[in-house]
Order: structure tokens, then sequence, then C-alpha cells
């Protein structure tokens, strides 16, 4: 299923067999027959669990979760499962992704004693109880997509080091918050401000490990886009998900949606700790991106998540009915122009014929888009999804590389077949 | 152990409804034990990645990573623990993990003459943990105290609760020895300790001493 490269042949039909058990079974009650089935699989076939290639990784419970994928035990990274996309384009709270980068996070938060510090190049520090932020200014509320930086880093051929995610490192919520900009103007910005750097409770489990600190450019900061939210889906953020309040960065990817928000710095330089001056860096290019296998000779901080789209009622493998009609259904976003086309290919990229978009959450959201199609002829074929934005940007047909593995954006191809 | 995961879940979920029914408790979650082991190997680059990459991240790390590495390419992820992440090891361990690590996990193999000499230093540099040392040496030469302090818990307890808990026990300083040898979990928590089994018995005990009289 979504574990498998693109240009793999047949998946085996044991594979096949197991991938849909696992898949009707996730959504429900027997759950955890299917984790341990999952599990004992894994443990009888460990050689094949070593490549990402080679099999779905086992599902896992967390807390305030449903079964996730495991990525990572400590510091935790789990998956959505892929099959929760096809739902809805809003990812439920229990199913939305979780990646910490260091271990030593605290697992119980108090409310009533948690405080957000405001600091550095301001006329008035502040220490902010939760009560006092969320009156601070009138809430705001956006529907906006949280994606893994690496998400589908999996996939990078040549392979690369690095978390080793499919596609389910993303997200789509409604967070509610206030602005990043009410907060900052209520210490008040000083004069020669460079960037706001934004920090945790989640803390290196050495001292000699670089903290997890982010930054964004003040005229970002202060644009009125970045939110501090406290809300998800109507109800307060899960643990993992950065309880009680997050940095929201719509259109950006999620390495600057910095969760347990603790501490927040305007400085007068350009931020150079490690998260922003070595990590987390793509090719200086209009692609963002350089021949495989090489490296870059200048990059910079990632930043706005490129088109995307992906069908999500079909997965590799699938056996698909002739002659009869079937409806594709799928989901496309972008950095925050808006998705206005999503286009659908079912004999391989030879023909494209434009679907339906459903509807508009905000030009930060998935974009949910349907077309029904009948295949004319049977044996195996190639579907395709390629999304384009207002702005004309689209998706490659060829995968581009980088060494990070960053910013997967490639039209995503679906092996079936036609009986 | 599967039950127990569910309970935990479910108890979990019991907490968020409380939290959320009185606006006031503090929210807390319990995160899965950690079971997953890193491969074993006969390199001495294996019982060192069990200890000294445990302190930070679980073995799937390093499991889920792409397959067919090269001995340099593992080398370099080793070394970049080392240099920006602040792993306590030397650049004499780097090549020793990263040997381990390529032959286990990578396209290396244990016979490969460069694997050989990076598993297996010249006699006359320093050996990674020598005998006979005095408690200090020990901590730090074995990174203990990333994971310990004498009064306050990091990662694992402290050393001053471990002499506690032990302090009215006729086997304390063999059981501690015990638990620094083979390492473990569940006693303190969910986080593994590991095996720190090169150590003599002579160091074991100097360091079960230390920690009693703490």
């Amino acid at each position: 299923m979504k574990f498998s490269f693109v240009d793999s042949s047949q998946p085996s039909r044991r594979r096949v067999l197991r991938d849909a058990f696992t898949l009707v079974l996730a959504a429900s009650p027997l759950a955890s027959l299917a984790r341990a089935a999952e599990e004992s699989g894994a443990a009888g076939e460990a050689a094949e669990d070593v490549t990402f290639a080679a099999g779905p990784r086992p599902l896992v419970q967390y807390p305030q979760k449903r079964p996730m994928t495991l990525v990572t035990t400590r510091p935790p990274h789990l998956e959505t499962p892929f099959a929760v996309f096809n739902e809805g384009p809003i990812t439920p709270n229990d199913a939305f992704f979780v990646r910490y980068h260091l271990a030593n996070f605290p697992t119980s938060i108090d409310p009533d004693s948690y405080r957000l510090t405001i600091k550095g190049s301001v006329d008035t520090p502040l220490s902010l109880s939760l009560a006092e932020l969320k009156a601070l200014a009138e809430p705001v509320e956006v529907v906006a997509v949280n994606q893994c930086s690496g998400n589908s880093r999996g996939f990078s051929m040549p392979r690369v080091f690095g978390a080793q995610l499919g596609n389910g490192s993303m997200g789509n919520a409604r967070w509610l918050g206030v602005p990043l900009k009410a907060v900052l103007e209520k210490a008040g910005v000083k004069a020669g401000a460079a960037q706001v750097t934004f920090r945790g409770l989640d803390k290196p489990v050495l001292p000699s490990t670089p903290e997890f600190i982010k930054a964004l450019d003040i005229s970002h900061a202060l644009d009125g886009e970045p939110m501090i939210a406290w809300s998800m889906n109507g109800t307060d953020l899960p643990f993992l998900n950065g309880y009680p309040i997050r940095l929201v960065v719509p259109g950006y990817f999620g390495t600057y949606w910095v969760k347990h928000l603790s501490e927040i710095e305007v400085v007068d330089h350009t931020y150079d700790g490690f998260f922003m001056a070595k990590g987390y860096r793509v090719p200086d290019n209009d692609c963002f991106c350089v021949a495989p296998g090489t490296t870059p000779a200048k990059t910079q901080p990632i930043s706005k998540l490129p088109v995307r789209s992906f069908i999500t009622s079909v997965k590799h493998g699938d056996v698909l009915p002739l002659n009869k009609s079937v409806v594709l259904k799928g989901i496309a976003f972008d950095g925050g122009v808006g998705v206005n086309k999503v286009e659908v290919s079912i004999d391989g990229g030879k023909t494209w014929r434009e679907s339906t978009l459903g509807q508009d959450l905000g030009r930060f959201s998935f974009r949910q888009w349907t077309l029904p199609v009948t295949f004319t002829s049977k044996g195996a074929t190639q579907l395709m999804v390629r999304a384009s934005n207002s702005a004309g940007e689209t998706q490659p047909l060829q995968a581009d590389w980088n060494p990070g593995g960053y910013r997967r954006h490639v039209v995503e191809t679906s092996h079936v077949t036609v009986a | 152990m599967k039950p127990m995961k569910f309970m935990t879940a479910l108890l979990c979920a019991a907490q968020v409804c409380l939290a959320n029914l009185a606006g006031a408790a503090p929210l807390s979650i319990t995160l899965p034990p950690e079971t997953v082991a890193l491969k074993p190997s006969t390199l001495p680059g294996y019982p060192l990645a069990r200890q000294k990459c445990s302190i930070c991240h679980s073995a799937d790390y390093i499991n889920f990573q792409p397959p067919g590495m090269s001995l340099a390419q593992w080398t370099a992820e080793a070394g970049k623990m080392q240099h920006v992440y602040g792993a306590p090891i030397s650049d004499q361990e780097v090549n020793v993990i990263g040997a381990y690590l390529a032959v286990t996990y990578g396209s290396a193999q244990a016979s490969d003459a460069d694997v050989q000499a990076a598993s297996n230093p010249p006699a006359d540099q320093p050996p990674t943990v020598s005998v006979a040392k005095v408690a200090s040496a020990l901590l730090k030469d074995n990174a203990c105290l990333s994971c310990h302090a004498v009064d306050h818990k990091v990662v694992g307890p402290a050393y001053h609760d471990v002499a506690a808990k032990y302090a009215n026990d006729p086997q304390a300083l063999a059981r501690v020895m015990s638990s620094i040898q083979h390492g473990g979990s569940g006693k303190w928590g969910d986080v593994p300790m590991p095996p720190f089994a090169q150590l003599s018995s002579d160091d074991l005990k100097s360091l079960a001493t230390f920690i009693m009289s703490q």
C-alpha cells in the first residue's frame, strides 16, 4: 500500500491481503487484534521490516490516539494511517500525526500553572497564563494543513537517512487561537527586531544536544497569519500535538509549528541555532533541489508547502471493475495560494481529466476532489493525480531530490488492475 | 503486554475527560513501554551502540533506516550524532559504532578489512573502557551522567533514590551491580537502562559502591 515504491512491481499477494486486513480493522473495535496481528507478523518477518519498501510498519497505541503507524518510539513519531485521509478533509485529533525531535518532554502538564513567556527586544516582557492569553485578543480560526518537512522521505531515491516517512505525516485541522501579532504587539516589539524565536517544553536529553528552537522573520511574525492555538477541531489540543498551546504557521511546514509553546523571544539578528542554521534546510534555488546524490552549494531554511495531491479512495494493488462507474476521490493542498485545479489520469499520464473540487474550507486547508471514471480495458494501469494553484504552480512528473529528503511533491501514481 | 497497553490508553482517555470536566486538572499521559531492540552482533560496536545510542533515542531510529548504506555512510551518521547532536562518543567509538551499523543494517561485511580496522583499533591506542578505575572515571567513560545525577532524576533515577531504595537490602551491592551489567526497565520507569556488559566486576563494584554511598 502506501509504503511501496511507486515504481515497484506488483506487490506480493500476501502483502495485499495483509494490508487489506489492517485497513479494514484499523478503525474498528478490533483494532487491537489487528495490532497484535501486525506485531506478530513483524516479529516473524524481522528481515523485511528493516526496509521501508518491504511492507507496512506496526500500528501502535499511544495516549489519546487511535492505532497509528509507528515511525519511532522515543522520541515518538507516529503517522496517520493513510485510509483516514479518505474520510473527509479534516483529520480527526485522534488520528493526527505526532512528531517530536527530542525525547525529554513532560508527560504531565498543569494548565493552571502554565506560562508563556515573551521576552527579548520588547518594551514589556510578558509571562502569560492560559487565561490571560485567551483574553488577550478576539480569537481567530483557520483550517490549515500541518505537514512534516520530511513527509514521504522514505520514497526519496536515492534513499536518505532520517525518519523514514510514508505519506502519513500530514493532517488538516481547524485551529483556534490568538494571532501571534496580537501577543507581540501587547509586548511591544522594539525597532531593530529581525526575527522571533519559539521554543516549547520538549528539551534535549543531553545538555550537549541543540535545543529545538525555531525562528520566523519579524515581518512574517507580524503579518497576522501565524497564531498561538489552544483548540484543534473544537477541543483541546491532544497532549502529543502540543497541549496546551502550539504555534500554528499556516502554509508553512510543521517544523515551525512549535508544540507546548513556552517561550517567545524577539531578537535583533538572524537566529543561528542548529534547527534553523543547519537542520531543516533545502537547496537555495528555484526548485529547492539538486541532482540526486549531490550536495547543494548553498541552502536556505525550508518554508512553504508546495502544491500536493493524493488519491485517497484507491491504494496500490487495488483491483477495479471494468465498464462500471467508479468515483475516484482525494485531497489537494498548497502553501496558501489556493488549489484551483486537480487533474486525474487513469492511463498512466497519457490523458488528463479535470476533477470536481469539494467544499472550500480556506486557502490553507485540504481541498477534497472527486472524479467519476469508467475503465474500458482490462489489465494493469496507473492512476495519477496532479494539482495546480491559482499562481500556476503545479506538481512535477519526476520527483526532484534534496539531501534531507524534504518537501516531496511529485505527482503521485497508484498502480491498479482493471478486471 | 498488549492488554497493558490497552489499559493505559483507557486510563489516559479517562484522564482527559477529567481534565475537561474539571477544567483544572493537569493533563497526564503514559507513553507505551519501549520494546524495540538493536539487532545483535558479535562486533564490539553492538554493546557500545546499545549503551550510547539509547541515551537519546529508541532503537527503531536505526532499525528503520534505509537498507544498503555503506560503511562510510553509517560512520558519517554516527559522526553526525557526535558532532551535531552532542552524543558522548569519542572519534574511535564513532568508527566502532559505524562498523557495527554498516554490517548489521547496511552493505558492509564483518570480514571487510575496513570494518575489521574500525572495530579493532590498534593495541597502542587506549581501549574504550579500561579496567579498575575509580568511580568518577567510570562515570565519565561510560556516560552514566548523561542519564543520571546524584540528587535528581534525569532520564534514569537519582543515585540518591537508588541508594535509598536498596538501603535496607543486604543484597544491595549485588543488585545494583547486576542492574548496571545487564540493564533493565520497569523498576524506575519505561525508559530502559542499557546493559554495560563489558565492565569488569571490579568496575561494577566500584560503581555500585559509589552509588550506594550517595
